[in-house]
């Protein structure tokens, strides 16, 4: 267990104002069994009609809109959490566990995922989290961490194909394939210990509760991980979603810092 | 019936309905054209007696559907008692998980269903298809039955006809039902939609204003219309006819330019009813439309009234095993596919065609129903001064508020190929109007 100080800033700068701006936030990290959020900053820029909700997967939302011009965009949170409370999160909602056994938008898997899942010898006995742990393990062993090859658009099978990419598609690449075997399993974004940018990370359903998997560092989740949102993938999970009018190039900034609080 | 007064007026009706703007667009080619949709003056005639028994096996069945879909977003106890299997509702394209857990004002997620049914040569109705996403064509029948009266109105004193002019009516109590405080619009994509007549005439007859998505906006959790002089004004029911992928940026697909952001999840909140309600689609999927009497059984506890046309889903061994041995006998559907696209039938294939589908079909077992060819009852059209019979169906509507309420009518859809069996009007069909007659 661990007592963790973090902090998340986002900003966007917008080369020439836009208006119009409608944005959801999914950035606020709350309290389940893992995880216990001691105290919670947030600061939002343009904060015009901002209201809040949670949405049909337990994310914390803030929507917001914001009618005049402005030319940055900007949130940061900031506050303790005290981690590794236990090893799994919240117990699944019996009703919702089958809406995480199919494929997904990002996840279906192509010839590629699809022969190097069949080429892991798993026993047919074992639990779907070994299983899951299996597959971790045979894609770590096969896939590695090269920043910037890979987009936000990139799905499952293209990242696999190229051999590289980012936590973003370690959590596919796993989630692919945990389903071609129809295990229950979803995507989670947070924060990691250290200093960086949000971490993506995946849970797998066994025995009624969720129990998160870091594919990225090939191991299971203790009490180094934040969770902020979870959904079927990537896409349910956007930090930040926006439209707004204006034609301007914008910039995208993103710092996360995660630090052990000294007890 | 053949002597007629009405039947003399065929052309003078199909000349009002095109100076009134009847038509509905077609994109072919990615070119925009409008189609007038032609009008038989030979009425379906269904007396009271039959259309009572309609009456009570279509409200059953969308009262069914309503249940089925509050509880697939809900608990899904259908699933858990394994009458429906779960890959029918996470694999199908109408399931949405964004409305996973999000009830709407009074429950209710289909208030206007537009059912299509057939009747057999042995006078027995089918169920074709249950459309409860955004179900159209109620407004020719009812326009066309305003024009008939004008051109005819002897017809109209010779026979004993319910009036259908009232589902203005009807429409306008259901939508005042849900309303969660404010006006009631009627929200379209715009003039290039297919249906925009229809959109015009209901809210025209509604009293509803005629909205597109740009004259919406969501501000501190709630919808307001902006009229033409700027003033903001709350709305509390969106009769809306575009399609759920298109209704909301924030929450469906980020490209849509005719949504309006936000407004799913003030709904969510329960700011504003959306009439029907997104997430339909997991009931009217023509995978779904199997279960429908095992759904009626489940939830109500009775007998189904009306009869699905037999179908057979490949997914289950039994039913593969039927299909494939009776492949020449049937009719198969692409589950995913609407508006008479993706059906074939089995012995108009050629021998190559057939090696191909059959591969298609082991391969993706999910994705087709097969159905018994329904020897259907023709009805007569008048082409040319003569009498021909014709291939038609059934549209008719069912809209809920605190009860289901059975539209006195319908549109009838024909086949003007006297070989097809398809009567989609985006397939080239024509319309009838449908008399019930009131003794």
């Amino acid at each position: 267990m661990k007592e963790l100080h973090f902090e998340y800033s986002m900003k966007l700068e917008f080369e020439t104002p836009v208006e119009k701006h409608r944005f959801t936030l999914k950035c606020v990290p709350r309290s389940d069994k893992r995880q216990k959020i001691l105290d919670l900053n947030i600061d939002v820029y343009p904060k015009e009609f901002l209201s809040t909700d949670e949405d049909s997967f337990g994310n914390q939302c803030i929507y917001g809109y914001s009618e005049g011009f402005h030319d940055h965009f900007s949130v940061s949170l900031s506050g303790r959490a005290l981690c590794g409370l236990s090893s799994c999160e919240d117990d699944a909602k019996e009703a919702r566990i089958g809406l995480f056994r199919y494929q997904s938008e990002y996840t279906k898997p192509g010839p590629e995922i699809t022969a190097f899942t069949n080429s892991i010898q798993v026993e047919d006995t074992a639990s779907d989290l070994d299983r899951a742990i299996h597959y971790m393990k045979a894609l770590y062993g096969r896939f590695s961490y090269v920043p910037r090859v890979t987009t936000i658009n990139t799905t499952a099978e293209e990242a696999f194909a190229g051999g590289c990419g980012v936590c973003q598609d370690y959590s596919h690449i796993l989630l692919s394939m945990c389903r071609m075997r129809q295990i229950p399993c979803r995507y989670v974004v947070g924060m990691l210990m250290g200093e960086g940018e949000s971490h993506a990370w995946v849970e797998i359903c066994q025995n009624g509760v969720w129990i998160p998997l870091d594919p990225t560092n090939n191991l299971i989740v203790e009490d180094q991980h934040i969770k902020i949102s979870s959904g079927r993938d990537y896409k349910d999970c956007l930090v930040n979603q926006g439209i707004f009018m204006g034609q301007t190039l914008q910039r995208q900034k993103v710092y996360v810092l995660v630090r052990e609080e000294r007890m | 019936m053949k002597n007629m007064d009405l039947c003399r007026h065929t052309d003078t009706v199909n000349e009002l309905l095109a100076r009134y703007g009847v038509k509905f667009g077609i994109y072919k080619n990615n070119e925009f054209h409008e189609q007038l949709f032609p009008f038989d003056a030979v009425p379906r005639v269904i007396d009271k007696e039959e259309f009572a028994y309609l009456e009570k096996g279509l409200k059953q069945r969308v009262m069914a559907l309503n249940c089925f879909i509050r509880d697939i977003y809900g608990e899904k106890q259908i699933v858990r008692d394994h009458v429906v299997p779960e890959e029918f509702i996470f694999a199908s394209s109408g399931y949405l998980a964004q409305c996973e857990g999000v009830l709407p004002p009074k429950g209710i997620y289909a208030h206007i269903a537009g059912i299509d049914l057939v009747q057999g040569k042995n006078d027995e109705w089918y169920i074709l298809e249950d459309n409860l996403r955004v179900p159209s064509g109620a407004s020719y029948p009812m326009i066309a039955r305003d024009l008939c009266r004008k051109s005819s109105p002897s017809t109209f004193k010779e026979y004993h006809i319910e009036d259908n002019r009232n589902y203005a009516q009807l429409l306008r109590n259901t939508m005042d039902y849900v309303n969660t405080g404010g006006h009631t619009v009627i929200l379209t994509p715009g003039r290039y939609n297919a249906a925009y007549f229809e959109h015009s005439y209901l809210a025209e007859k509604t009293g509803a204003h005629l909205v597109t998505g740009n004259q919406l906006i969501v501000e501190n959790d709630y919808l307001y219309f902006i009229d033409y002089s700027g003033k903001k004004e709350r709305v509390g029911a969106v009769y809306r006819r575009i399609s759920d992928e298109y209704l909301d940026p924030m929450n469906f697909k980020e490209e849509s330019l005719i949504g309006i952001p936000h407004i799913y999840d003030i709904f969510r909140k329960g700011n504003v009813a959306l009439l029907n309600a997104p997430g339909n689609g997991v009931a009217d999927d023509k995978g779904i439309y199997y279960f429908v009497p095992k759904m009626i059984r489940y939830y109500l506890d009775e007998e189904p009234i009306l009869q699905n046309a037999p179908t057979y889903l490949p997914f289950y061994e039994q039913d593969m095993a039927y299909v494939l041995e009776h492949f020449d006998h049937l009719v198969l559907k692409d589950v995913a596919e609407a508006g008479g696209y993706g059906v074939v039938f089995g012995d108009k294939m050629t021998k190559e065609e057939k090696e191909n589908f059959i591969g298609l079909l082991k391969k993706e077992p999910r994705r087709f129903i097969a159905q018994e060819i329904i020897d259907f009852k023709d009805i007569d059209i008048l082409d040319q001064g003569q009498w021909v019979p014709r291939k038609a169906d059934l549209r008719a509507f069912v809209l809920m508020g605190e009860e289901p309420v059975v539209w006195k009518s319908g549109l009838t859809r024909f086949s003007r190929n006297p070989d097809s069996f398809i009567v989609n009007s985006s397939q080239g069909g024509g319309f009838k109007d449908t008399w019930v007659l009131s003794q």
